[in-house]
């Protein structure tokens, strides 16, 4: 009986913890001011699902330094740049913890073919940074990002992502 | 006594406390060195993090770190930290550097003529490193058919994209675009082609192996012809049956072969474009 | 003792294969009807026995024994007896095989009989089946299948230039960056969808047409919605499509889906797709003679021939036709692959089914005619 009830909790747990890494990436978007061509209702609610998706391979592949989560979710410069982060940080030991995001986004710019958006991202999160296991820096930060995000075969995928001082 | 000793005691472990420090560079451009100040002494690990880097070493505190050119390509938000017994951190920008190319999009490839706002174009300045350029300058954008201008405008960028939007011409060609800003410049070919063909008419005559039918040279309605390949279908209808020919068509034309021994009514279509009809004879 | 089990063992196994070899054959059923992969009689007596051992030896590729056992009134030599079973010119016939049969009487005296069979055959496209008339006499006392004169087309030697358009695709050598290779996928459009019951589940049909100057590669997909929004399935064209449309070609379109129907459907989400492809604009196929008939067993069929213009063989022709009600609407999408090779500036019949619910519906069609021909891209 008190296997059972081990073998339980240890399903429960893994279960949480997994609803726990989805929930913690939250994104708003606001597509009302995208220009010259309006946002459709049904690529509103794919770019929300990709962009989100995206962030929560970044939290991913920093926190547990793998490239793996990159693929279906960047292209160009983007994923070039997390690839390099990602693999300079398993050289130098470090990683990196993106808890607990908050993305406010609005599109600002959406091509009259539809092949290019720009987006600008108002990210709230908890940055933690690690050395091998050690916690060495924590801070809550607000960083602007300046995006572009363009159609792949079956999904939008993040090509440019720049931080700025503000937009 | 005591109060003498707690005195002292704030004082050492507030010199400890403002042992080490670090001040980044207020902004930095991408591609150039730069220097973080450091304070206090003994040795310390110092921490660089910003997109593509991840670094760590060893420095005495009280020196400049150097921050190499190639460590600060990418323009984002880096993070320094420096620890010893506790840490301190300090964050900067790096913004692009000045532009080294134009990414220019232009869409479609192949447009059909005298089409109002058919043509778009998308251009993006990035500095040599990849970065978005994200501060206002003015693209320039020329339409040529061959060697000569057909129109020509500015567009100031804005968080870093400048567009164009404009009509195919009547005639159909290659239209070059030219993407231009300072001494950058980008060129795309647009192929404008005939719309779905207009006025299609046919001719048509019996002989021993059936009726031999032809369109006269296929044409859009401002005038354009067809290009070749386009598939043409004929159709002939009698008492009996029918028969279909999907013919592409050939320097301007497309001709069939049907069989059809009786009365027969020989129709034409391309497309969603429909022609004239045809009546023949039976055979002898 | 330590001997008892193998010999056990190897008696048992010697039993069953006495029993393969001599025992009754699959075939079971009312008596008359000969099925399946049945097994050679010695003495045809019957003409089902004489039908099932010409059968036998064609499913066993048993030429020999099949071509001296049939009557001495047939027609034609060994080599178009041979040919007309394994087919030529690579054709789908040339790649399938029979895997089994079903035949009936049609009528019968003492030394003539007329037997229908079904014959089932498997092919790279698929199980397909196939009704042939069979006509035995008695000869003596054992009964032979009396074999028709086929025709083979003769086409004569000659030399046909190919003057027909050909677009090749070049990826070209400019570097990846963003934006510079500049070629968009091909334009196409859906212009109609009709969604149905059917008896096997729900079918999505219509036509799509090529708006674009250059050939593309079509396929149409289609997601049922139920009322919440939630997808209930998603299927392809696959086959029931012209693939490869030149420009301002038109193709219709059928996408079926199984055991589902239609009362739960809220929304049909069609999605069709187009990529870049290189093509020709030959062989030229026309589609003579097209009419709607009953055939041998009563069943509505839209025939006709096709017929090759160009000087390349057709390897496996495959026939699509769309039929429309007389709004205009597309209300069938039937397909079929003929079974010979199209060779050059020759024909060959086809016939594709309509639905017995529908056939006093029709009131027009369209025929397309895709195809396969080995050794080209």
């Amino acid at each position: 009986m008190s296997r059972i009830v081990m073998i339980f909790a240890l399903l429960l747990a893994s279960s949480l913890s997994s609803y726990g890494a989805d929930s913690a990436v939250r994104v708003e978007l606001d597509s009302t001011k995208a220009s010259p061509r309006s946002v459709e209702s049904l690529t509103e609610q794919v770019i929300l699902r990709d962009y989100r998706f995206a962030w929560m391979s970044v939290a991913q592949a920093v926190e547990f330094n793998t490239l793996d989560p990159l693929e279906g979710a960047f292209t160009g410069e983007a994923k070039q740049w997390l690839s390099q982060s990602v693999t300079n940080q398993q050289r130098s030991g470090l990683s990196q913890r993106y808890a607990d995001q908050n993305h406010k986004v609005q599109a600002v710019f959406y091509a009259p073919e539809g092949d290019v958006m720009e987006l600008h991202d108002t990210a709230e999160y908890q940055l933690q940074i690690f050395d091998g296991g050690k916690l060495i820096h924590e801070e809550h930060v607000v960083v602007h990002y300046v995006v572009l995000m363009t159609p792949a075969a079956d999904r939008w995928v993040i090509r440019h992502l720049q931080a700025v001082p503000q937009f | 006594m005591r109060r003498l000793l707690t005195i002292c005691a704030a004082a050492c472990l507030g010199a400890v406390c403002a042992a080490q420090d670090l001040h980044g560079p207020t902004s930095s451009t991408a591609g150039e060195e730069a220097a973080i100040s450091t304070t206090g002494s003994g040795k310390a690990t110092f921490y660089l993090l910003g997109p593509g880097v991840s670094r760590k070493s060893d420095i005495s505190l009280g020196s400049e770190v150097h921050l190499q050119a190639q460590d600060l390509q990418n323009a984002g938000e880096y993070f320094a930290v420096l620890c010893s017994d506790t840490c301190r951190s300090s964050s900067f920008y790096v913004t692009a550097a000045k532009p080294a190319s134009l990414t220019f999009l232009v869409h479609p490839s192949r447009v059909p003529v005298g089409q109002g706002d058919a043509v778009s174009g998308v251009a993006f300045p990035f500095d040599q490193f990849r970065n978005l350029v994200l501060t206002p300058a003015t693209v320039n954008f020329q339409l040529m058919a061959g060697t000569a201008s057909l129109s020509s405008r500015s567009a100031q960028t804005r968080d870093g994209i400048a567009w164009f939007r404009t009509a195919s011409q009547k005639s159909a060609g290659t239209l070059q675009v030219d993407a231009s800003l300072g001494d950058l410049s980008a060129r795309r070919a647009v192929q404008q082609v005939a719309s779905d063909p207009c006025n299609l008419r046919i001719k048509g005559e019996r002989t021993k192996a059936g009726i031999l039918v032809q369109t006269e040279p296929v044409r859009d309605c401002a005038g354009n012809p067809v290009p070749d390949g386009t598939i043409v279908t004929f159709t002939a209808t009698e008492a009996n049956g029918r028969s279909t020919v999907d013919a592409p068509i050939k320097q301007g034309v497309a001709r069939a072969q049907l069989e059809a021994p009786g009365a027969t009514v020989i129709s034409v279509a391309s497309g969603v474009a429909m022609g004239n009809e045809l009546r023949i004879g039976a055979q002898p | 003792m330590k001997f008892t089990l193998p010999i056990i063992l190897v008696a048992v196994t010697a039993g069953l294969m006495t029993l393969a070899l001599f025992g009754p054959g699959h075939a079971s059923g009312t008596v008359g009807i000969a099925a399946g992969s049945a097994v050679f009689s010695a003495k045809a007596s019957t003409p089902e026995q004489g039908l099932n051992n010409l059968l036998s030896d064609v499913q066993r590729r048993n030429w020999d024994r099949a071509f001296s056992a049939l009557s001495t009134t047939s027609a034609g030599n060994k080599q178009s007896f041979i040919q007309d079973w394994t087919g030529s010119d690579g054709s789908l016939r040339s790649f399938s095989s029979l895997e089994g049969f079903q035949a009936r009487p049609l009528h019968a005296t003492n030394d003539d009989a007329q037997m229908r069979v079904r014959l089932h055959w498997t092919t790279p496209v698929g199980p397909i089946e196939d009704v042939r008339d069979f006509h035995l006499i008695r000869e003596g006392d054992t009964w032979k299948v009396a074999w028709p004169k086929m025709q083979i087309s003769s086409v004569p030697a000659q030399v046909i230039p190919v003057t027909y358009l050909r677009w090749d695709l070049v990826s070209g050598n400019a570097s990846d960056e963003w934006g510079s290779k500049n070629v968009d996928a091909p334009h196409v459009r859906i212009i109609s969808m009709n969604a149905v019951d059917s008896a096997e589940g729900a079918v999505v049909m219509g036509e799509v047409v090529n708006e674009d100057t250059i050939p593309a590669f079509v396929n149409v997909n289609a997601a049922l919605v139920d009322g919440s929004g939630a997808a209930i399935d998603d299927e392809s064209s696959f086959d029931k499509i012209d693939h490869v449309l030149l420009p301002k070609q038109v193709t219709p379109y059928r996408i079926d889906f199984p055991n589902i129907n239609l009362k739960n459907v809220k929304n049909v989400r069609m999605d069709v797709k187009a990529t870049l492809v290189p093509a020709s604009a030959d062989p030229v196929i026309g589609v003579m003679n097209q009419k709607v008939v009953s055939d041998v067993q009563g069943k509505s069929i839209l025939q006709g021939d096709l017929m090759n213009e160009s000087g390349q063989t057709v390897n496996i022709p495959h026939v699509i036709a769309s039929f429309y009600d007389n709004n205009g609407k597309v209300i069938w999408v039937s397909d079929g692959y003929v079974n010979h090779a199209l060779l050059p500036q020759s024909g060959e019949p086809f016939a594709v089914e309509i639905p017995r619910s529908l056939a006093n519906k029709v009131q027009s069609f369209h025929v397309v005619v895709n195809q396969y021909s080995l050794g080209r891209s």
